[in-house]
Parts: C-alpha cells; sequence; structure tokens
C-alpha cells in the first residue's frame, strides 16, 4: 500500500471514528448531526483509499448531501438545542448492551485487524463510473429497478405516516377514543363487580 | 502495489464503527440520535462490503452491494424519520421511552 | 308340596307390602287416591292373611315338633360368601343367604306387625285424608312394614340387619314425614342418628358372634352358646367371655332401636311425625325390634351373667326415670312417647332377668294398648283440629263428644295400669314374678341384688304408669271442655292456634281400629294365664322352643305346673296390685273433675321443673357431645380454609402470577429493552454460527462402520477411524488437510479395537453391553435372565468375566451357559470377538451373550471462519479375529467335535 494510501485511510479512519464517537455521544441532536457529517464524509475518504471512486462520490451526494439534511430538517422541527440525556436511567439495560457490543467488537478487531491477503491487480475500470455503470445496468438491472421502487415506495409511505390526521379525520378519532375509553371503563366496573361476588362467595 | 493488501486493518475499522454505532442506538433515548447510529452502522457494512471487494477485485459486487445498501438506507431514514415525526405529534416529545404503549 | 306353598306364602308375606311401597312410592303421586289407598292397605291385608294361615298351619304342627320346634322355613338365594378368621386360630367359611324363617316367636310377631299395620293403615285412611303427600305416606308406611318383616322374619343375622336399617331409614322418613317444618326434620335425622349408634353396636356384636360360632344363622349361633364361655380380649384387656362381649354389643343397638338409657332421646322428638306413625311405629313394632334381638339370641345372652345384668338395670332405670318424666308433661302424645320408652324399660328387665317369654308377651300386650291410647290421642287431635299435639290442660269433657274415643281410651289405660284381667296385668305381673324369683334366688347376691333392685324400680315405675295415664285420662275426657269458649282462647292466645270449640267423634275408618285394639288390649290376656293359677299357659308352650328362660333352665324336666305359689309369686302379685291402686287412687283424687295441676303445686318446684324438663338430659347431650363435635367441626373447617386452601389454590395462583409478573417485565413496550434482548439473542445465533458443530452418528454392520457428520456452511471434515492420533481422512497421515467427505464407511480390522465388549440382550429388544476390562468383574444380575443360575434355590454367584490379552475369559460360576450343541460343563470360557454363548436354564428364558469388539472415531470438523470442532463415537463392530484354530477348541461341550 503506498504511503499517500495509507495517510488518507489513518486521518479518515480517525475522523470517522472520532464522528462515530460524537454521533453516539453528543449532548444535542444537533451537534449529534454535525458529527454524523464529519463521519460520513470521512467514510467517503475512506472508500477513496480503496479505489471506489464512484462510491465515494455517491457517498457524499446521498448521505451526507440528503440524509443528513433531511435529519437536521427534522431536528429543526422538533426542537434541535435543547440538551438531551445522554443515556437511559436504568443501569442494568445500558451496562449490557456496553458490555455485549463491546465484546463484539473488540473480539472482531483484535481477532482481526492483522490479517492481510495477497493483494491483486486491479482491473482497468474498477470503481470508477463505467465500470460500476456497466454492472449495475448488465447484470444488477433488476435489482436497480427494484431499488428504485422502493424509494417511490418509501415516499409514499413517508408521506402517508407523516401527513397526521385532517380536521375531520381528527374529530373521528377523538369520538373512536371516547367511546374505546367508556367501554373500557364499562369493563373495567364489571370486572370489579364480578370478582366482588366471587369472593363473596367463596367465603364460605 | 505492495504484495499484501492490509484488509485487516478496514474489517477492524468496520467492526469498531459497527459496535459504536450498536452501542448508540442501545443506549441513548432519544429517537433521532438512535436514526444517526442505526446510519452509521449501515455505513460500517458498507466500507466492509468494499474491502472485501477490494480483496477480490474480479468482480465489483461489492461496491454494487453497498451502492444498493446506500439508497435503501436513505429510504428508511425517510420512513424513520417520518415515523420520529409522528410520535412528536404524538407524545410531544421524541423520546422512545414514551413510546411505551405495546406493552403486556 | 305342602311345605313348599308355605314357603312361598312366606316370602309373599313381606313382598306384598314391598310391591306397595314401590308403585305408591313411583306412581301414587299420579294416580287417583282409592287406587292408593286400596293398594296401600290391600298389600297389608293380604299378607296379614298370608300370615294368619302361615301360623294356623304353625300352630297346628305346633306339638309333633321337632327339636327345633315347629317352623317354616325358606331359602331365597345366597347372597354372598366370606372367610373369616376365627377366634383361637383358624378360618370359618360362611355363607350367607338370604333366608326367612318363622316359628313361633318369629310367627307371633308378624302377626302383630301385619294385623296391627292393617288396623293403623286403615285408620290413615281417615287421618291422613287432607294431606297432600298421601301416596307418599303409604309408600313409607308400607315401605316399613315390608323392613320389619325383613327384620322380623330373617333366619340369621345380615337379613335381619337389613331389615334393622330399613325400619330406621322408615323411621326418618316417616318422623320427618312434614319435611317443611325444620324442627320435625330436625326430629327424623335425630332419630336415624341414635339408630345409627345403636347400629355400630349391632354390627360389633354380630362380629363377634360369626367369629365365636362360625356362621350367621341364629340357630347355630344360639346352639353354639355354650361355647361362648372363652374369654374376649379387647387388645390385651380382656373384656369378659365373648358372650358378655356379644351381649353388650348388641344391647348397645337395643338401647339405640329401642330407646333405653342412653339412646332413647330420639323417641320423644319423634312425635313430630304424623300419629299413626307413632302408633305403628313407636309403640307397636319399631321399638319391640330389641327385645326381639334379644329374645332371639337368648341363649347368647343366657351365657352371660354380665350382660343380663347390666340389661335388667338399665332397664329397670329408663323405666323409671321415663315414668318420672311422664307424670309432668302436659302433652298427650308426649306423656304416651315417655310412657313407651318406660315400657320398653319394663321389657328389656324383664329380658336382664332371665324371663324372655315374660317380656315378649309384654311386646305383645303392649303393641295393643299402645297403639291403641296413640290412636285414641290421634283421634282427639283430629277433633279438635291440632297438627302438633294436644293439651291435656286445655281439654276437658271429651267423654261427652267423643265416647268411643273415650271408652276405647280408658279400656287401654286399664291395661296399661295393670288393672286385674286386663292383658297388661298378666304381662306387667310376669315381669315383676320374673324379677322377684331372681330377688329370692338361692344362689349369687349379685343376682339377688339386681333381682331387688328391679323389682322396686318396676314397681314404682308402675305406680307412676298408673298415675300419669289414668291423670291424661281424667284431665282430658273428665270435667268440662276448657277450650270451648273465652277460656280457651286465652289458652290460645298463647300457644300456636286455638282448638276447635265443638270438637266432635271421628270417623268411623278411624273409630273401629280403636275397638279393634281395645278389644285385644282386654282379652290377650288369656293368653298368658300365669301357671300359677294351674291354667293353661299357651304363650309358654309356644315360646319355649324359640326362646330360653332361666325357669326351663332352672326346672328343666319338671314342667312349668309343678311352680305352684311361691313367696316370689306373692310379692310380685302384691307389688303390681299396690302399683296400680295407688297409682289410680292418686291420680283419681287430685284429677277426677278437676282443671288445676295440684300435684304440681304439692310437688317441689326444683324436682317437678326438672322433671318437667326431661331431667335435662338433652341438653347434657348438646353440651358435652354435640357442642365440642361442632366446635371440631369448625376448628377443621378453618384448617381447611386455612391451610388445605392455602396450599392448594391460594399459593398456586400467587406463583402462576409471579411467573407471569416475572415474564412480563421484557415486554415494556421500549424499544431498547426490546434491542437489547435481540443483541443477546444475536450473540447465541452468532456464536451457534461461528462454531461448527459435527454432531457425529455411526453403525456398524459386522466389520463395517458407516458414519455420518452434520452438514453446515463451508464445513470440512478429517477422520480418525481409529482414533490413534493420526487422521485417515481425506488423506492418510495428513495434518492440515479437510475433506468433503461427510459420510464414510470404514472397515475395522482386528489392530483398531479398543477394547472388548459383551452383548447381552435384553426382553426389550436392544443389547445391553458390558465392558470387558482385565479385571475381572461380575456380570450385573438385571442383565441376566431370570432363571440363569443352576440351582435356583441356594445361593448363587454371579458368572464373572475378564480380558486376558486378545481373548476374554467367562468364569462361570453358578451360572448355566450352553451353545447351540449343548451346556458347557468348565468353569471358564474362553471366548473371542464373534462367538456367543446362552446363559440360563433350557426350560426358563434364555439370554443370548456375544461378545463384540469396541472401536472409538473421531471426526473434526472445521467451518468457513476456521473454527474447529471435533467428536467421538465409540461402536461396537463385530471384526473376524485373528486368532488360530487352537483358540475354538477350548470351548468344550458335551458333545464334542461340531463346532468348527
Amino acid at each position: 500500500m503506498s504511503t499517500p494510501n495509507m495517510v488518507l485511510l489513518i486521518v479518515s479512519g480517525l475522523l470517522a471514528l472520532g464522528g462515530a464517537l460524537g454521533t453516539v455521544a453528543a449532548n444535542r441532536p444537533l451537534r449529534a448531526a454535525v458529527a454524523l457529517l464529519v463521519n460520513i464524509v470521512a467514510l467517503s475518504g475512506i472508500f477513496l483509499s480503496l479505489h471506489a471512486q464512484f462510491l465515494a462520490m455517491v457517498q457524499l451526494i446521498v448521505y451526507a448531501g440528503a440524509v443528513v439534511v433531511l435529519f437536521v430538517f427534522v431536528i429543526m422541527m422538533v426542537g434541535a438545542t435543547e440538551k438531551v440525556p445522554r443515556t437511559l436511567r436504568g443501569l442494568t439495560p445500558r451496562t449490557l448492551s456496553l458490555v455485549l457490543m463491546s465484546l463484539v467488537a473488540l473480539m472482531l478487531v483484535f481477532g482481526v485487524v492483522y490479517v492481510a491477503m495477497p493483494a491483486q491487480d486491479l482491473p482497468e475500470d474498477y470503481g470508477t463510473v463505467m465500470g460500476l455503470g456497466a454492472v449495475l445496468f448488465t447484470q444488477a438491472a433488476l435489482p436497480f429497478e427494484m431499488v428504485s421502487i422502493t424509494l417511490t415506495v418509501a415516499i409514499v409511505g413517508a408521506l402517508a405516516v407523516g401527513r397526521g390526521r385532517t380536521p375531520k379525520e381528527a374529530e373521528a378519532a377523538k369520538a373512536a377514543e371516547a367511546a374505546r375509553q367508556l367501554e373500557g371503563a364499562e369493563r373495567l366496573a364489571e370486572e370489579r363487580r364480578i370478582s366482588a361476588e366471587v369472593s363473596a362467595h367463596g367465603g364460605h | 502495489m505492495a504484495v499484501e493488501f492490509p484488509i485487516g486493518i478496514y474489517i477492524a475499522l468496520a467492526s469498531a464503527l459497527f459496535g459504536i454505532g450498536a452501542v448508540g442506538f442501545l443506549i441513548r433515548r432519544n429517537a433521532l440520535i438512535q436514526l444517526m447510529s442505526i446510519e452509521l452502522m449501515l455505513n460500517a457494512v458498507n466500507v466492509s462490503l468494499v474491502a472485501f471487494n477490494r480483496a477480490h477485485p474480479e468482480t465489483q459486487a461489492g461496491q454494487v452491494f453497498a451502492f444498493f445498501v446506500i439508497a435503501v438506507a436513505a429510504a428508511e431514514a425517510a420512513v424513520g424519520l417520518a415515523i420520529v415525526i409522528s410520535l412528536y405529534r404524538l407524545k410531544q416529545t421524541v423520546e422512545t421511552d414514551s413510546a411505551d404503549e405495546l406493552r403486556y | 308340596m305342602n311345605e313348599l306353598l308355605y314357603e312361598r306364602a312366606l316370602v309373599w308375606i313381606i313382598l306384598l307390602p314391598l310391591i306397595g311401597a314401590v308403585l305408591n312410592g313411583l306412581l301414587g303421586r299420579f294416580a287417583d287416591k282409592n287406587l292408593v289407598s286400596a293398594l296401600g292397605v290391600g298389600s297389608v291385608a293380604g299378607s296379614f292373611f298370608l300370615a294368619l294361615v302361615c301360623f294356623a298351619h304353625l300352630f297346628t304342627g305346633m306339638d309333633a315338633a321337632n327339636e327345633h320346634g315347629a317352623q317354616i322355613a325358606v331359602t331365597a338365594y345366597q347372597w354372598f360368601h366370606l372367610s373369616l378368621p376365627a377366634f383361637g386360630g383358624g378360618v370359618h367359611e360362611v355363607g350367607i343367604d338370604v333366608r326367612f324363617l318363622m316359628d313361633a316367636l318369629s310367627g307371633l310377631m308378624t302377626l302383630v306387625v301385619t294385623g296391627v299395620g292393617l288396623v293403623i293403615h286403615v285408620y290413615s285412611l281417615g287421618y291422613m285424608k287432607e294431606d297432600p303427600g298421601y301416596a307418599r305416606f303409604f309408600a313409607y308406611l308400607n315401605l316399613f312394614l315390608a323392613s320389619m318383616l325383613i327384620l322380623v322374619l330373617g333366619s340369621n343375622l345380615p337379613v335381619m340387619f337389613v331389615g334393622w336399617e330399613g325400619v330406621g331409614l322408615c323411621s326418618y322418613l316417616l318422623i320427618g314425614f312434614w319435611y317443611q317444618t325444620p324442627a320435625f326434620a330436625a326430629a327424623g335425622k335425630k332419630a336415624f342418628i341414635a339408630n345409627r349408634i345403636g347400629d355400630f353396636g349391632v354390627l360389633i356384636g354380630m362380629f363377634i358372634l360369626v367369629s365365636a360360632a362360625g356362621s350367621f344363622e341364629f340357630a347355630d349361633i344360639n346352639s353354639a352358646a355354650p361355647s361362648l364361655t372363652q374369654p374376649f380380649f379387647l387388645g390385651t384387656w380382656q373384656m369378659g367371655t365373648l358372650a358378655t362381649a356379644a351381649g353388650l354389643f348388641l344391647f348397645l343397638g337395643c338401647t339405640g332401636k329401642s330407646a333405653q338409657i342412653p339412646l332413647y332421646v330420639w323417641l320423644p322428638d319423634a312425635m313430630a311425625g304424623p300419629t299413626p306413625v307413632s302408633a305403628l311405629i313407636h309403640a307397636a313394632t319399631m321399638v319391640t325390634a330389641g327385645v326381639y334381638l334379644t329374645c332371639r339370641l337368648s341363649p347368647v345372652f343366657m351365657q352371660s351373667p354380665v350382660a343380663m345384668g347390666v340389661i335388667a338395670v338399665i332397664g329397670a332405670s329408663t323405666a323409671l326415670l321415663a315414668a318420672s318424666i311422664a307424670v309432668a308433661q302436659k302433652e298427650m302424645k308426649r306423656i304416651l312417647a315417655y310412657s313407651t320408652v318406660s315400657q320398653l324399660g319394663f321389657m328389656f328387665a324383664a329380658v336382664g332377668v332371665g324371663a324372655f317369654s315374660a317380656g315378649f308377651y309384654q311386646v305383645f300386650t303392649h303393641a295393643f294398648f299402645k297403639a291403641c291410647l296413640f290412636l285414641g290421642a290421634g283421634s282427639v287431635m283430629h277433633a279438635i283440629g291440632s297438627h302438633t299435639d294436644a293439651d291435656i290442660f286445655r281439654l276437658g269433657g271429651l267423654h261427652k263428644k267423643m265416647p268411643k274415643t273415650s271408652w276405647t281410651f280408658l279400656l287401654a289405660a286399664c291395661s296399661i295400669a295393670g288393672v286385674p284381667l286386663f292383658a297388661g296385668f298378666f304381662s306387667k305381673d310376669g315381669i315383676l314374678l320374673g324379677a322377684s324369683e331372681l330377688a329370692y334366688a338361692p344362689e349369687p347376691l349379685s343376682a339377688n341384688w339386681v333381682g331387688w333392685f328391679v323389682l322396686v324400680a318396676l314397681s314404682l315405675a308402675a305406680t307412676m304408669t298408673a298415675f300419669y295415664m289414668f291423670r291424661m285420662y281424667f284431665l282430658a275426657f273428665t270435667g268440662e271442655y276448657r277450650s270451648a269458649g273465652e277460656e280457651g282462647a286465652a289458652h290460645g292466645a298463647h300457644d300456636h292456634h286455638a282448638y276447635d270449640p265443638n270438637p266432635h267423634e271421628s270417623p268411623d275408618t278411624m273409630t273401629w281400629p280403636l275397638i279393634i285394639l281395645a278389644a285385644g288390649a282386654v282379652s290377650l290376656g288369656l293368653l298368658g294365664l300365669p301357671t300359677e293359677w294351674h291354667l293353661t299357659n299357651w304363650w309358654q308352650g309356644w315360646m319355649g322352643h324359640s326362646i330360653a328362660s332361666v325357669h326351663a333352665a332352672a326346672e328343666g324336666a319338671e314342667g312349668a305346673e309343678e311352680s305352684g305359689l311361691t313367696i316370689a309369686y306373692w310379692t310380685a302379685l302384691a307389688s303390681g296390685v299396690l302399683a296400680m291402686a295407688v297409682g289410680i287412687g292418686a291420680a283419681y283424687k287430685l284429677y277426677y273433675n278437676r282443671a288445676d295441676d295440684r300435684f304440681r303445686d304439692a310437688m317441689p318446684g326444683r324436682l317437678y321443673q326438672l322433671m318437667a324438663d326431661k331431667w335435662r338430659v338433652d341438653e347434657l347431650y348438646q353440651r358435652v357431645i354435640l357442642g365440642p363435635l361442632a366446635g371440631l367441626a369448625t376448628f377443621v373447617g378453618w384448617i381447611d380454609q386455612t391451610f388445605v386452601d392455602m396450599l392448594l389454590t391460594r399459593i398456586p395462583s400467587k406463583l402462576a402470577l409471579l411467573s407471569g409478573f416475572v415474564a412480563t417485565r421484557i415486554q415494556n413496550g421500549r424499544v431498547y429493552a426490546y434491542g437489547a434482548v435481540m443483541t443477546v439473542g444475536l450473540a447465541v445465533v452468532s456464536w451457534f454460527f461461528v462454531t461448527p458443530h459435527p454432531n457425529l452418528e455411526g453403525q456398524a454392520e459386522g466389520a463395517t462402520a458407516h458414519f455420518e457428520a452434520a452438514a453446515g456452511m463451508g464445513y470440512a471434515y478429517r477422520w480418525d477411524f481409529d482414533s490413534d492420533g493420526t487422521w485417515d481422512a481425506p488423506t492418510q497421515g495428513s495434518e492440515e488437510g479437510f475433506g468433503a467427505e461427510r459420510s464414510p464407511s470404514h472397515e475395522y480390522a482386528f489392530s483398531a479395537l479398543r477394547g472388548r465388549v459383551l452383548l447381552i440382550a435384553q426382553p426389550d429388544g436392544d443389547d445391553a453391553r458390558v465392558l470387558v476390562t482385565e479385571e475381572p468383574r461380575p456380570l450385573p444380575a438385571s442383565l441376566l435372565p431370570a432363571g440363569w443360575m443352576e440351582d435356583p434355590t441356594g445361593d448363587a454367584t454371579l458368572p464373572s468375566v475378564r480380558l486376558e490379552g486378545t481373548e476374554i475369559v467367562l468364569r462361570r460360576n453358578s451360572a448355566v451357559f450352553s451353545t447351540p450343541h449343548g451346556a458347557i460343563a468348565d468353569e471358564e470360557v474362553h471366548l473371542g470377538i464373534g462367538d456367543h454363548v446362552i446363559v440360563g436354564r433350557p426350560e426358563t428364558s434364555r439370554t443370548d451373550i456375544a461378545v463384540r469388539g469396541l472401536v472409538e472415531a473421531t471426526v473434526e470438523v472445521e467451518n468457513a471462519f476456521g473454527n474447529r470442532a471435533h467428536e467421538s463415537l465409540e461402536l461396537v463392530v463385530n471384526v473376524p479375529p485373528e486368532r488360530s484354530e487352537p483358540a475354538q477348541a477350548r470351548l468344550t461341550t458335551a458333545t464334542d467335535e461340531v463346532l468348527r
């Protein structure tokens, strides 16, 4: 591996790890979003070191340019600048998760970091737009189309979920909720009565 | 090129990122940060895919697969955020702890 | 042939009322009342007629009788058969037949039962006419009659006991006939429970008798009576002789059924039933069942002076006690009830002093006059419109209004009081005679004491009997009717309801029975004229064969004519007459034509109150027995609720709730919790995938074994078939190579064997393995067949096996080994792989023992991650041995040569 490649790798790697830690440990959601951005850009650098140019650009365009922006939109909507508690109240799930995941990660990291494989010559159009495009539109054409359908469905789904209720729907929902509450209360009273009967009967 | 390609570093990096993402998802209560952790995990998988492809460059399947992962992750982020907005509308907060009505 | 007719008739005596009961019981509700009446009365009438026929036949054969006396016996069928241990070792084979017997004793009893029963059935036609339960009443009454007949006609104890229980049941049904009133139902229950306690005594007595005599039949028991003088042990405590024990237990039953101390308390309460019931059951028939039993088993009782003494004392005491209570009562039926208890006491006192036939004679006469008195009381109650009882202080002057009732009542009262020449006089005289004879007897002084006690007590009781009877008669029938106008209303205000101000005579269906019974009460004295007057005592003649008596025992062949007029006789006569005179006289003076109770005023208040309160015996029982019992029940109930309920219901329910609670803690609806659980699952699953699992299986056929390892993602295998450390496949001796061979076969050579093993065929099809070691090991006996030893009776040593070099040596010890050619005689057998011997004697089950070799194969698996796992398996193979011929020849058998 050439030296510039190695340097790129190391710098990007460190930035990626830092960004990840920042995302997970951030106080405020907006800061977490920015840390995520850092992470994504660093990852794009890592892709570059792996000779995957097209993917690096796609990563920047899609992730950094769309996904993170979407996150920032939503954060702005729900209140970005307040402090958010870092971790759970409960000790057990927190510790459990921390321990388990750390074990898995460490096991993989230290078991694997020294592994090396024989490097092979790269084909001419490895990682380029042409090369990838050729594969995408010939061998992987079907999945490609499926992904576009998936994206369409996702758009429709996000619209449907995020729409909220029209005023008419809201009223209908409120009435249904009231009816359900009433039925619940009735059933509770019935159960109380039955249990009172049973205990009176069972006393002898 | 050098004889050897240090794939271990990339795998280690991917594992570390995946672990951080997983821990973050399990520990944080804020729905948005949980979603971000999910994105971290997906990215980590992407890294490992591309690294393995680099080790076996006769086909570009790894990068294609990573491409699709990015696309689907974007779709999933969109829908997930829509759900978060619904949750916010219902509970006036984005803490996932507040979404606990599906209990015993 | 003629006998057959009478035997058939005997069975029909019982069957007719039974059929009547069943028909009326099931269908009576839907039938016309006249039909019900016809069936109810007709069945009893038929029964009475048949009884007359049979008794007449018996009567004519009385003189030309065999040693058993004249009798008609019929066996219906054998009920069941028992083997019982006998006292003093051995076993009795006892058969229990349903057998009926009519001799003089049971014949007379049958006549009384059916005759008086018929009369009372007729009376009930009028008395119960308005009652809605008419059919039910007749059904129960018929059932009672059938049970009583079974009791009386049974020729062995179990059949009698069936009747005994039957009358107890019917008594309960009839006392509680108007069960809608809780007090009446309670009275029925009380009667049944008191009877039940007595029944326990009867059962124990029955068991003692059958263990001693080897039979349940009365005839057999009675003839075995002299043998009952052996001592009876209750554990290690000697409780007198067998006869004493049996007698006392049987008498316990009699106190229950015949209302003696201590179990008499049910009888006064039994007046809750309709009056015909009181008349039939509690005057004439059921209560006399106890006396009947003692008379039946009189030889047994005679053998035990202790038991007789106890019976006499209790009988006399009961007579005295009950009479004293009757004196202070003011309701007619109640007075009559206590009178019954008292008269029963007379009967038992008679039995106790040895005058069995006199006691039974009292039964006979008592049936008539008591039934007449009860029916008369019923007539009065019917006239004044009372359903419960009649207060004599609110009556009076009924002689003018109900002459027939009044006259019959008077006649019956004279009879019970012992007015000379009435029937009651003769029977009572007989009893007093028996007592005084015992008092004057020259022998044991204890007997004298009993005799005097009985005499004095009975005389006192007789005085009181006369007194309270005539007190009742004078207050009710003489003077002026006190419930006619304002006086009656004044009284009526206190009590439940007023009496009819103008009572009139009862209908004919009610008065004719009264007349018939009164006639009997007067005239039947002719049957038992005392021998002292040198007149024929028919009664004693009849009874002589059926009942033992002191007379017969003492005088033997002298005959009854010789007794003459002794001092005992005069004492008895004098006390009887004196008692009657004093009693009637006092009653006349105090109550004739009067309305007030001067007797009560004359008595000390406290004493009188005690007498009126029945001496508070019921209260005593309540305090001492029933109260603690109820307390115990409450306590046990508390334990049930607190502990049993807790243990069986509350604790399991709490456990279920707890486990549910624990299990639902995970489902708190929060994402992080689900995520944590998913992580754990992920870890487990990934462990499963990360390490390989071989799951080795193997099968051997002869010397070839087939192995199979599990398939998995990226698995590569290598095999070591003999587990010697070097890998045999895929390439021989390779260290690193893994191949894809998943299910290889391998043929084993002799050198690959790890050890030797014996396969012993087991009955369930599998083979049991026994590993052969250098140390000799015995073959486990549980794996060998039952007949493996040579000598089944002696000590047997198990065969043992050990390894010697490449052969195994089987040491025979006490086992039987053989080959298909014959038995092996050697002490030690050398075997190689593939040989087998048969263990076990030829005539028992035999098992094959085969010798096989043991091999162990190992497989190592590597999966795509590079992780390895290995597993080993032991198999039994049959590898042909590489040994020489001479080893085979060492198996010597009886026939030598064929093994090659």
